[in-house]
């Protein structure tokens, strides 16, 4: 059932402890399962006559994705790859743990979120032409809890008198089912569909808010010949280019804080400075945080949360912990899924805010 | 003793009202994880799709006081207990071959005090030991503890097996490095050695469970002393015409300064992994060291260092590919630079006297190759003392029996060989990955009539024989 891709990754990662120290879940929950090694250990051992079952399936799950695991890696491995084969190894032999179950039902349905998209952000979207230069994705988050995040973008691109729109029906990307199942055909086929949706525009340019959008749209999309020809871009780079422009002129907001890099930003789509000029603009006194530019620790993960929301919750609670280590109160993130999952776990005495709510605050 | 039907679920809620329901598993998937440590054995089994040793029960505690809880549950049960940290142990300490619990330290992992003034660091024994010296570069120390396994094993682990890192020459070992411990005996008893290490207030408690692998009690937090991260870092390299010239100068040098890195490589690891890591491609005996400190002291003690090399004909080869070493010294043990399965490898390392160790060296490379056709030996000296030094052995069987007891068979014959020719000529059987499960036949050989201390408190501290059973020779 494996690819040779995944045997060989897994074959090179199941004797080895090297990126312990990065993982995000295991550092949280003390779990041997919980590191590329043993995931690893298990998928080998298919090969060798012992197949994995639902409960070595199951453990799958138990991963943010980050990519951690790669970039610590100097020779090369990546066991995602495994990882998500071994995921659609379970949704093919119907071996998903319960809760995730649920939540791929929803995403094949729709959206894997349970809550339904943000009606005043429905509203407003619905108020944008039909076409226009600049397309504005928001994403399955942007759309529902991180809708404020979603919101203050909108009041940027209009401050700075962009002529952008939005999709009412704007469908899913596809990232968070290919993460859920692989990236199988159904996935291909949910990708192909919102980039049919994407070209219809007559956009040139599409301004991505989630960074897990941008980099299955830039990375997964692209390998599958299904990118059509538009310019795609990180919402903080486009939101950068704005404010060197002089499109945007923030106002200063002098304080202190740190800044929390998404994994997918700065890992998958290797952007980590940006938001950070964002933040100079405004004056802010940036303190670096451990483990931070293409090390950084992931949130919680917006699928992990879906799936185990109480382990997600530990995972943010030890990069709050990071935060306490660089001495700041004040945490600064620039995806809408980390800024949802940092504010419902602030710590007493201590504030997260996204990045473009902070700017337009000062615009 | 037997459990029959509804047993296991009987001390499993025990555990669980000590740990937390959600800290105690008997998932099988992770069951199957924690029977393959570093150990070749425990890696050759599962690379032929052999069922590993499983425990009955894993466990995490969060402190000492639920360790205390876990082992008088399993003292009452007889359960074995096995602590793994890492798991990145080469000599199968970890592995539970007896059932039973494994007690994951990894949830106490936190690091609870420094003191800038003492220069001291307090981590609990589950934190990851990259960790703990990422907390202290910040502040502009460090413990000085830099092993391959730095980003995977745990503090209790280096402690749990005597461990080194590749600066002891100067900075010390582990044993050195470390000033007190909160340990939990077997019984439950939480208790600490004394504040410091040195004192004259009886015999070093501290020092009767830094290696004792688990087999004593369960180690839950240690306090190390930290160094100030040098002003300065040179390195360079040598080229020797032999082992033997080779030797002679590093003897030479560290008998007069203490260089933090300083390594020699017989020929054939030489042209083998140091070749392919880092490119060097000449035949003799290579050399890298590295001297730190105050720069104006490092200068002095460069030019000491040249004299000497000089002396025995050593090559200068400049500080590129010292340097280099140092930049690739963990990218050694990452997956396509290391050796791996089906290849079956280990290392004999041991550590003598310096009227001893070219004897050894000798002794153990004819022990393998005069023995056992086709096994290669490479070795490199890589830790100092005034009075001696440590070889890092390695013998590597390209080929091995496909069969699984063949294999065995044959790994266990190579080490008895090895590490007897080291013994007969004054080494000792180990240097610093421990005894674990691989070497504890050879205890007893190792200590004579000497092995009765640590056997009666063995018995003293852990009656009912449940502390990481068949390890340590105990």
């Amino acid at each position: 059932m494996f690819t040779e891709k995944a045997i060989k990754n897994a074959d090179a990662c199941r004797f080895c402890w090297m990126c312990r120290h990065v993982c995000p879940v295991g550092l949280v929950t003390g779990k041997e399962i919980n590191n590329a090694r043993p995931k690893g250990l298990l998928v080998s051992m298919e090969p060798r006559g012992i197949p994995l079952d639902e409960y070595g399936m199951g453990t799958m799950y138990e991963c943010c994705l980050c990519k951690a695991c790669t970039n610590d890696c100097v020779t090369g491995y990546d066991p995602p790859v495994y990882i998500l084969e071994a995921r659609t190894k379970a949704v093919v032999e119907d071996s998903l743990p319960k809760n995730v179950r649920k939540v791929l039902d929803r995403a094949l349905e729709g959206s894997m979120y349970q809550d339904s998209p943000d009606e005043k952000l429905t509203v407003r979207i619905k108020e944008l032409p039909e076409k226009a230069e600049v397309l504005f994705f928001i994403g399955e988050i942007g759309r529902r809890s991180g809708s404020k995040v979603a919101q203050a973008y909108m009041d940027l691109l209009e401050k700075a008198k962009i002529n952008y729109t939005s999709l009412t029906d704007e469908p899913t990307s596809g990232a968070q089912l290919g993460e859920l199942m692989g990236h199988v055909e159904d996935v291909r086929n949910r990708a192909s569909f919102c980039m049919e949706r994407l070209s219809g525009i007559g956009a040139k340019t599409v301004v991505v808010l989630d960074p897990t959008d941008c980099a299955f749209f830039k990375h997964e999309c692209a390998e599958w010949g299904i990118l059509p020809n538009l310019e795609f871009v990180t919402a903080t780079e486009y939101m950068w280019n704005l404010i060197k422009d002089a499109k945007i002129v923030p106002g200063k907001k002098e304080f202190s804080a740190t800044y929390h890099d998404p994994c997918r930003l700065a890992r998958d789509l290797e952007e980590t400075e940006p938001a950070r000029k964002i933040m100079e603009a405004m004056g802010i006194k940036l303190k670096e945080m451990f483990l931070n530019r293409k090390l950084t620790k992931c949130c919680g993960g917006a699928l992990l949360h879906q799936n185990y929301p109480e382990m997600s919750k530990t995972v943010t609670e030890g990069r709050w912990g990071d935060v306490s280590w660089a001495g700041e109160k004040m945490l600064v993130t620039a995806c809408p899924a980390c800024a949802v999952h940092f504010q419902d776990t602030v710590p007493k005495g201590m504030e997260s805010e996204d990045l473009f709510i902070l700017l337009n605050s000062v615009c | 003793m037997e459990k029959k039907a509804f047993m296991v679920n009987m001390i499993q809620s025990e555990l669980e009202d000590a740990v937390g329901v959600d800290n105690v598993s008997m998932d099988p998937a992770e069951m199957f994880t924690y029977g393959v440590d570093y150990f070749w054995i425990s890696r050759m089994w599962v690379d032929k799709g052999l069922e590993p040793p499983k425990p009955e029960f894993i466990v995490r505690p969060k402190d000492a006081k639920e360790v205390s809880k876990v082992l008088k549950i399993a003292n009452y049960y007889k359960l074995p207990v096995h602590t793994w940290g890492g798991g990145s142990g080469s000599q199968g300490s970890a592995l539970p071959m007896t059932g039973g619990i494994i007690l994951d330290v990894k949830r106490m992992n936190r690091i609870l005090d420094y003191s800038e003034v003492s220069r001291t660091i307090t981590a609990e024994s589950g934190a990851i030991f990259q960790h703990v010296e990422w907390y202290a570069n910040e502040r502009g120390y460090s413990i000085m503890h830099i092993p391959s396994c730095l980003t995977c094993g745990t503090v209790g682990g280096a402690l749990a097996h005597r461990g080194i890192g590749i600066m002891s020459t100067k900075y010390g070992k582990i044993d050195d490095q470390c000033i007190s411990l909160e340990v939990v005996l077997p019984n439950g008893d939480i208790i600490n050695t004394l504040p410091v290490p040195k004192h004259a207030a009886g015999p070093d408690l501290q020092q009767i469970f830094i290696g004792s692998e688990g087999t004593l009690g369960v180690i839950t937090k240690a306090v190390f002393k930290l160094v100030e991260i040098p002003e300065c870092r040179k390195f360079r390299a040598f080229l020797f015409k032999d082992f033997s010239d080779g030797l002679a100068a590093c003897r030479e040098i560290v008998q007069k300064i203490k260089p933090s890195i300083i390594r020699l490589f017989d020929e054939a690891e030489t042209v083998s992994i140091i070749k392919k890591v880092i490119g060097m491609e000449r035949k003799g005996s290579f050399m890298n060291l590295a001297v730190e400190g105050l720069e104006e002291i490092v200068d002095i003690e460069m030019r000491y260092i040249f004299e000497v090399c000089s002396k025995y004909g050593g090559e200068d080869m400049g500080a590129e590919y010292g340097e280099k070493w140092y930049e690739n010294r963990i990218t050694f043990f990452y997956p396509g630079h290391i050796m791996n399965n089906p290849q079956m490898f280990g290392t004999m390392d041991t550590v003598a006297t310096f009227d001893n160790i070219e004897k050894i060296y000798w002794a153990m490379k004819h022990a393998v190759e005069d023995n056992f056709e086709g096994v290669k030996f490479i070795a490199h000296c890589s830790h100092w003392y005034d009075w001696g030094t440590m070889i890092y052995d390695r013998f590597i069987v390209d080929n091995p029996p496909e069969d699984p007891e063949e294999a065995i068979r044959l790994h266990n014959q190579i080490w008895n060989e090895g590490v007897r020719a080291a013994m007969e000529n004054g080494g000792v059987i180990n240097d610093h990955h421990g005894i674990g499960l691989k070497l504890s036949r050879l205890m007893k050989e190792q200590y004579g009539p000497a092995m009765q201390v640590l056997e009666g408190l063995k018995k003293s501290l852990d009656p009912n024989g449940i502390m990481n059973p068949y390890k340590l020779g105990l």
